[in-house]
This record gives C-alpha cells, structure tokens and sequence, in this order.
C-alpha cells in the first residue's frame, strides 16, 4: 500500500513539475480523478489485479483450468505496451484470449459497470504504476489510438 | 637439448591440435549456423532462395534458381533471410548486414537500420497485411519494428529468452492488435501477438531442434514446422502439433504458396514440393 502511495505520488509530482514547465500547475481536477482512478480500481480491479497491481502468481502460463491469470499493471506487466484505445477496449469489452480452455472471457467486461468517464480514470491511475519510459511509449503507442470521445 | 627440442615438438603439436579442434568446432558452427531458407513471393508468384550467402529466385516453381544480385557488404557478414511484399520491395537481413531494402529487383540496395543499435540482425519478418511494418530481431538486445519501412525504429520487446532463428508475423485471429508472430528457436516455437505481450510456447513439440515455421496463408489457424524429427502439423495456430507421417527427408525451411502447395528445402538448399499437406515429397521436376 505504501509503495502504491510512493508510486502515485511520484506521478503527481511529475506531472506537475511537466505541467509548471508548461506553464500551468497541478490542477486539483487531475489530482481527484487520479484518487477517483485508484479508488475505481481498488473496488474493481484489485481483487484480480492484487491491490498494488501486483497480477497473479505465473501469470504468463495458463492455470490448471487453461485460462491466463491476470497479469500485473506495473513496470514487469504489459499494461504499458498497449495504446489508450485498446486499454479502453479491453476493459470495456473484456477479452478472451483464444487460447483459454474455458469458454469465459480472460478480462471481463466492465461497460455495464463502469462509465466511459471511469474506465479513462482508472486507464490514467494504472499509468502513475509505469516507469517515466513506459509512459512515454505507451504515449507514443497511443498517438492515432486515443481515448474515445465519449469517455471525455 | 634433444630433451628440449622435444618438449617444444610435444608443446607444438599439442598447440596444433587444440587449434584445429578449435576450428573444427568453429567451421561445425558456422555450417550449423548458414542454413538455407525459402521464402513464397505471392506478388511476383515466385519462390526466394537463400543459401551459402547468396539470393535465388524461381519463378516456375521448379528447381531452377535465377541469382539476385547482392549488396557488397553481404560477403562480409550472414544472410539469413529474405521477404518480398506486396509493393514489390525486397528485405534482406543478417548479422554485420543489418536490413537492407531493394525496390529494383536487387540492381541497387539501401540499407534501412540506421534506427536500430547494430547490425547484428538475427531474424527479421514483414508484417502479413502492412508492408511498412518491419520487425527486426537485433542479436543480444530484442525485438524492434518499424511502422515506416525502416526509416524509424523503436524496440518493442526484449524478445524470447533464446535466440531466435526465424521471425513469422501471421494475421491468424485474436490478436489484440492486428496478428502474432512466431519466433522460432532452436529448441520450440513461440507466439506473441503483435502488441508485445508476453511470449508463449506453442503445443508441446518433442522433436528435437525446430527449423522453420509456415502457415497457409488464407487459413493461418493451419500451420507446418520443419524440425529434426520430420513434419508436425498444427490446425489451431501451434497450440497442439500433429506429426505428419510420410516420405519427407529432413528439411529445414518451409514456405506455402497461396494454392496450398508446400515448398522446402533440404539442408543442401534442394528444393522439394508436396500437395497433400506435407505427407509425400518430390523434387520439382520429378
């Protein structure tokens, strides 16, 4: 829970130092949607995802059942390789990995559960979990793949 | 003295052996290493040939190889592959080669890796329905790709753990992005969809040191591997193999033709053709 804290913070802070650079600080706008990310994730996410987003023991082979488990969201994950678009679209829609052995979805579907607003909201609390690097890729990946409009 | 002279004989001959065991081993290496490969045109209908060094083509799918000519800098360094696309540009890649692009049917080369950290390319592939997305294997670093034919490259992936020998992008279905790519290495093949994230091994595949991988290009659920121990069929992308039992000799690289028609070649870059899936093999001409 603590590194989890360290982890936002550094976030904050280097989102604010980017956006003095700018010209502009911190808005408390962006610091409530980050806590509204986090708490999103923590009530949602968190059971399968661990509470630091730490994923599931060996979650790079599938279990006994023949299903991935949930990976983690942090620098070891893949979470960071995938543009807002898809991160958007996997959590709205869920997946299903066509190699599961079961016929249930490897991530369940949350638009029935969650707001367009807070699945954007919980996308921007995982990325306080990457490395600066990380980000900047997953940046990079997501110029032409962004957020829908709806989710604004 | 003669104890002496002696001595320097025993500590010479000594030496020479140790130096030919050396390069024994070595020359094992280096013949290990320079196996042939073959790549299907669908453009341009016609089969690409890599051996000892130097690129073929045939354009009658028969065992008469035309030569393409090569950048200088070839002799110096490993060609271990070639891919055409549908723009009807040539790739080749290689250790010390680095990837280089021909538009002109090899009269002229340019070299397309001045965004990657060596050239020390291992495998290299072409991404099945986008012909500027290129993907590079660089030797002791990863897996990088190009969105713009090579003038910009960024690293995607350290890669599977062990060296890869053949690069394979597939437009199979359930990707979370656009496909997958199989890496082959000596001892399995793996997958990993073309978001990067995470390699898996395929369906266990006991047959020794795999070679070459290929699908059948409009159902690439159906996919062939070259190894050791023969042929082995998958009919659901490589996640259980079937061995294909028949006359094939050892081959050690595979490549389909949009008919079906499954072209190889021997270790000695003999070219050998099946049209019923793998299970009886015979020379072009035959």
């Amino acid at each position: 829970m603590r590194k989890r804290w360290i982890l936002v913070t550094t976030w904050l802070l280097m989102s604010a130092a980017g956006q003095a650079m700018a010209g502009g600080g911190p808005s408390s706008r962006d610091t409530s949607r980050l806590e509204e990310g986090e708490r999103i994730y923590q009530q949602y996410c968190a059971s399968c995802h661990g509470s630091e987003g730490e994923g599931q023991p060996n979650w790079e082979r599938q279990n006994t059942q023949g299903e991935l488990p949930a990976p983690p969201h942090g620098p070891e994950g893949h979470t960071w390789k995938h543009s807002d678009a898809m991160l958007y679209r996997i959590i709205a829609e869920g997946w299903r990995d066509p190699w599961n052995k079961t016929e249930r979805l490897t991530m369940p579907a949350f638009e029935d559960v969650l707001t367009p607003a807070e699945i954007r909201s919980v996308i921007n609390f995982l990325k306080s979990l990457w490395t600066s690097e990380q980000r900047h890729h997953q940046a990079e990946e997501s110029v032409g793949a962004s957020f829908p409009t709806q989710s604004e | 003295m003669n104890k002496i002279t002696s001595r320097f004989w025993r500590a010479l001959s000594l030496t020479s052996w140790v130096m030919a065991s050396l390069s024994f081993v070595s020359m094992a290496g280096a013949t290990e290493e320079a196996l042939p490969s073959l790549s299907y045109d669908q453009t341009g209908e016609r089969l690409l040939k890599v051996q000892a060094n130097q690129l073929f083509e045939s354009t009658d799918g028969r065992a008469a190889w035309t030569m393409i000519p090569l950048p200088d800098e070839v002799a110096e360094g490993r060609l271990v592959t070639v891919s055409a696309t549908a723009e009807q540009a040539l790739y080749i890649a290689g250790p010390s080669i680095g990837v280089q692009r021909s538009i002109d049917q090899g009269e002229s080369w340019h070299e397309i890796d001045e965004g990657l950290p060596s050239q020390d390319v291992i495998a290299f592939t072409v991404h099945r329905n986008q012909p500027e997305t290129l993907y590079a294997v660089v030797v002791d670093d990863g897996l990088y790709q190009s969105e713009d034919t090579g003038t910009t490259w960024k690293k995607m992936d350290s890669g599977p753990a062990q060296a890869v020998r053949r690069l394979i992008h597939s437009d199979m279905e359930g990707s979370m992005q656009t496909g997958w790519l199989y890496a082959v290495s000596d001892d399995v093949v793996r997958l990993s969809m073309d978001c990067f994230c995470g390699w898996r091994p395929t369906g266990d595949l006991n047959a020794g040191r795999v070679y070459d991988l290929a699908y059948k290009l409009d159902d690439p659920e159906h996919v062939y591997v070259a190894t050791e121990q023969g042929l082995w069929r998958s009919d659901n992308g490589g996640q259980e193999w079937q061995q294909v039992r028949g006359n094939a000799p050892t081959l050690v690289a595979l490549t389909l033709a949009p008919q079906g028609t499954l072209y190889a070649l021997d270790r000695e870059g003999e070219l050998m053709r099946s049209e019923d899936q793998g299970q009886t093999w015979t020379p072009p001409d035959a």
